[in-house]
């Protein structure tokens, strides 16, 4: 092994976690007057610190994990670097079912405190797209061929956004809850989210690092893979099932953001040549700073008014394919 | 070693709308190279990729003696090592990465490779001649550089019975005459090499020959045979010819 | 002759009958006769026709027009975005009021329909376009309506003991969160009844803000629609609001919300909601 490839991995993992550090301390810093010094504050803040920024801060981390994490397991299943988590519909069926809580709420208040609001808008968002994965294995008959797996996600996903359109459409009132629902916002981000997205993260990071290799083995293609021994079926449903669980859980807390579970995993792969048990990690970490960063703009740039997060993480990452396509030609 | 390697009675295959093997019976030998050869559409692939159980199809398939069915993933894995034609993909991956997933059958889930895999990782890449870009995306690499790291990861498996579908695409005429003597070394230590070839030539300095036409099997024998040479000559409609050169058989367009 | 110089009085008393009226775009609209046959598209217009005694006069509104009750028997031609051009053109209506941003102007316009702009967004703009619907309308009642208006406002003003002025007030219109700012109409509102909003008007009327400014501003009332009120307190950090801690959150129906949200002629009413809410008279199931 050359020194020069001793560490690259590890290197790049090392300055994500540095990022994520600064990144912690700025969105702790970042309040609703912009940038705050930390030291020097009076005792009463520190509820605000503990109570409103750390959970937004270490939330909006820990969604982009997983939605980096999500991205990177779905381009490895799918072969395809444009994949994104949300291929199989969770994006569309979590916005479904958010618009549905909303107008179940709107028609009386009764339900506002009764079913509803235990359910709250992350159990609705999290049952509608778990349910939309669900359907779309059901449309493409299980996980046998990725293409059809892939049409049935991108039909699934077209006709949830249709419904919740429809929707929106019915009872316009509910516009406004939805669009913040729709471009992103970590803004009632507490503890307990965050323990919610501690709790997916670690098993999915754990089951899809444990099936790193079968995801090295698919890359080489179905056959290749096969011959290897690996056991298609059974690695695909449980790949899909950490995806959707991924995607479901951070959907639910911080709403629809665009790009991280595309972009993260090209990211690491500009940096470095890995292999998934590097690859997923990074992606994780990659995701999560992209979206604290994000995050922390967001709050920052026009306090005390907020940017949605999606917006900000459509024109990071935009910009940064933009500048990938322009560096190297595809 | 004698005995066989794999064998299938009654294999049925359909692809699509067709039927593509019917109802074939073969048994191929082990610690021998067998090529098979035959018209395009013959089924050659399709025979390949129904013994090394890549496909579903109905009929019996028997490795080593036992039933395929009877194998777990695992274990058929470190029997039964696969190349496969056009395998496109992976373009992030270094080579010595992609030639370490060889070991896959080998490997527990997680857990880092052992010395073993990276001894098997160094022999196949010293075999192939492949060491001086494993530190090279696969994307990055030439034709006949790719095939080679591929090839590599066929044999870092270390599996007894190596299946191999058009071995030589992209390989220049020295590294076609490594893979001649990769798969005679590969051979001579007791293993089983069978491989679809539509390079007649090169088939014919296998030991025996599957010879297909249209789903079937028209002639199994030796290469060295004249019943074999009119089996060929009769597939491909007299258009090709074998002759005797310098000692070896060559087959050419007549 | 005499019959020449009648006929000639009687010309010159039509025109006399017809109307220039400017709107919200600067357009000069001429209406020969007053209007008998009217669609709204715009609610606080809807409410304002039927102040000045004119109701029986709509033959259309849009879907949220629904007060007063008369109104809702009428058909309903589509939202704001969305009007059913034509469900309005088969109406005939003489004149249609909308606002200037509604898409359907153009359309309307090109099919031959008479359009008036008019959206009222703060109080002098419901003053203003007030006595522009009396105006369309050929009435006289739009000064004494709006006097009853203004006189409303203020003394729901006066209702508030001394002590209530100055209360700091937090008003959310929809989840987000978006509030009403200083510069909105609601926040014009709670300016006239002595309360001090927490949302400057600087950020514009209706901000999306980060919830850690509401904790910090520390507000003694909070006004919110029952709809959103769900689970306040479970907001990161809400708990120590001051209104949550003492139970003054003012929970709206969405009949009172159409009042407080509607720059219109019910201003009054809205203004003694409002009070109510401050006097601690108005509290819903609360959180």
């Amino acid at each position: 092994m050359s020194a020069a490839r001793i560490g690259a991995a590890p290197g790049l993992g090392l300055l994500l976690l540095a990022a994520t550090a600064l990144l912690c301390i700025g969105g702790v810093a970042v309040g609703s007057l912009g940038w705050e010094p930390l030291w020097g504050r009076a005792g009463g803040a520190s509820s605000i610190l503990w109570e409103i920024r750390l959970p937004r801060t270490l939330g909006a981390w820990l969604a982009g994990a997983l939605l980096g994490l999500a991205g990177a397991i779905a381009q490895g299943l799918f072969r395809n670097p444009l994949a994104d988590p949300y291929l199989l519909g969770s994006a569309t069926g979590a916005s479904f079912g958010v618009a549905l809580l909303l107008v179940a709420v709107g028609m009386s208040p009764v339900s506002a405190s009764g079913w509803a609001a235990h359910l709250g808008l992350t159990g609705a968002a999290f049952v509608g797209a778990v349910l939309a994965v669900l359907l779309t294995l059901a449309l493409a008959k299980g996980v046998q061929q990725t293409l059809r797996l892939l049409l049935a996600g991108v039909v699934v996903g077209m006709v949830f956004g249709a419904l919740a359109a429809l929707v929106m459409f019915l009872a316009p009132d509910i516009m406004r809850s939805m669009q913040a629902f729709l471009l992103g916002t970590t803004a009632f981000l507490g503890w307990p989210g965050v323990a919610l997205l501690g709790l997916v993260f670690v098993p999915s990071l754990a089951v899809a690092l444990a099936l790193s290799r079968a995801l090295d083995a698919l890359s080489l293609g179905e056959s290749t893979a096969m011959s290897l021994g690996v056991a298609l079926t059974p690695v695909r449903i449980v790949l899909v099932g950490a995806m959707a669980l991924a995607t479901g859980a951070a959907v639910a807390q911080v709403g629809l953001i665009a790009f991280i579970g595309l972009v993260a995993p090209h990211l690491v792969r500009a940096a470095v040549k890995p292999t998934h048990r590097w690859l997923l990690p990074l992606a994780a970490l990659a995701g999560g700073v992209l979206l604290l960063g994000a995050d922390v703009l967001a709050r920052g740039l026009l306090a005390p008014q907020e940017l949605p997060v999606g917006v900000l993480t459509a024109v990071l990452g935009g910009g940064y394919l933009i500048w990938l396509m322009h560096r190297r030609p595809m | 070693m004698s005995g066989i390697a794999v064998s299938a009675e009654g294999l049925r295959v359909t692809l699509g709308a067709g039927e593509v093997l019917h109802g074939i019976d073969v048994a191929l030998p082990a610690g021998r190279w067998t090529a098979v050869v035959g018209p395009n559409g013959a089924g050659k692939t399709t025979l390949l990729r129904a013994l090394a159980q890549l496909l579903p199809h109905r009929g019996r398939v028997s490795l080593a003696g036992r039933d395929a069915s009877a194998w777990n993933h695992r274990q058929r894995a470190q029997q039964v090592a696969w190349l496969g034609q056009n395998e496109s993909g992976a373009e992030d991956l270094l080579a010595r990465d992609v030639v370490m997933l060889g070991r896959l059958p080998h490997q527990a889930w997680l857990g880092a490779p052992s010395a073993q895999d990276h001894a098997a990782v160094e022999a196949a890449m010293r075999q192939t001649q492949c060491r001086d870009w494993r530190d090279r995306p696969l994307g990055s690499l030439s034709g006949g550089e790719r095939q080679r790291v591929l090839l590599a990861r066929a044999l870092a498996v270390g599996a007894p019975l190596l299946l191999m579908d058009e071995p030589l695409a992209n390989l220049d005429p020295p590294h076609q005459a490594d893979w001649l003597r990769i798969v005679r070394d590969h051979v001579a230590v007791g293993g089983t090499a069978v491989t679809v070839l539509h390079e007649i030539t090169m088939a014919l300095h296998a030991d025996e020959m599957v010879v297909m036409d249209a789903g079937r099997i028209a002639h199994q024998g030796r290469c060295d045979q004249p019943a074999t040479h009119q089996a060929l000559e009769r597939v491909f409609d007299r258009r090709l010819t074998v002759h005797s050169l310098a000692g070896q058989w060559v087959a050419l367009p007549s | 002759m005499t019959k020449w110089l009648f006929s000639l009085l009687w010309l010159c008393a039509v025109p006399v009958q017809a109307l220039t009226i400017v709107d919200d775009r600067g357009v000069a609209v001429e209406l020969a006769r007053p209007p008998q046959r009217i669609v709204s598209l715009l609610p606080s217009l809807t409410e304002m026709v039927c102040e000045l005694h004119a109701c029986d006069r709509l033959v259309g509104v849009d879907s949220y027009s629904n007060w007063p009750a008369a109104v809702q028997k009428l058909p309903h031609v589509g939202g704001l975005e969305d009007a059913n051009i034509e469900v309005i053109v088969s109406l005939r209506p003489d004149v249609v009021l909308l606002s200037a941003s509604s898409r359907a102007l153009a359309r309307l316009k090109g099919l031959g329909l008479k359009v008036v702009a008019l959206e009222p967004k703060t109080q002098a703009d419901v003053q203003r376009v007030l006595r522009q619907v009396g105006q369309v309308l050929q009435v006289p009642d739009a000064p004494a309506l709006w006097t009853r208006i203004d006189q409303g406002v203020n003394a729901a003003a006066r209702s508030l003991p001394a002590a209530l002025r100055g209360t700091t007030v937090y008003f959310e219109v929809d989840g987000g969160p978006y509030a009403a700012s200083e510069s909105s109409f609601i926040g014009e509102m709670l300016t006239r009844l002595g309360a001090a909003n927490v949302v400057p008007g600087a950020l514009g009327p209706f901000p999306k803000l980060n919830p850690e400014f509401v904790v910090r501003a520390d507000p003694q009332v909070i006004m919110i629609s029952d709809r959103h009120a769900q689970a306040l307190q479970d907001r990161p950090g809400w708990s120590r609001i001051r209104a949550i801690r003492d139970g003054r959150v003012c929970l709206f129906t969405p009949a009172q919300g159409d009042v407080l949200v509607r720059p219109g002629p019910r201003m009054a009413e809205a203004a003694q909601l409002m009070a109510q809410c401050l006097q601690g008279r108005l509290k819903g199931k609360g959180p």
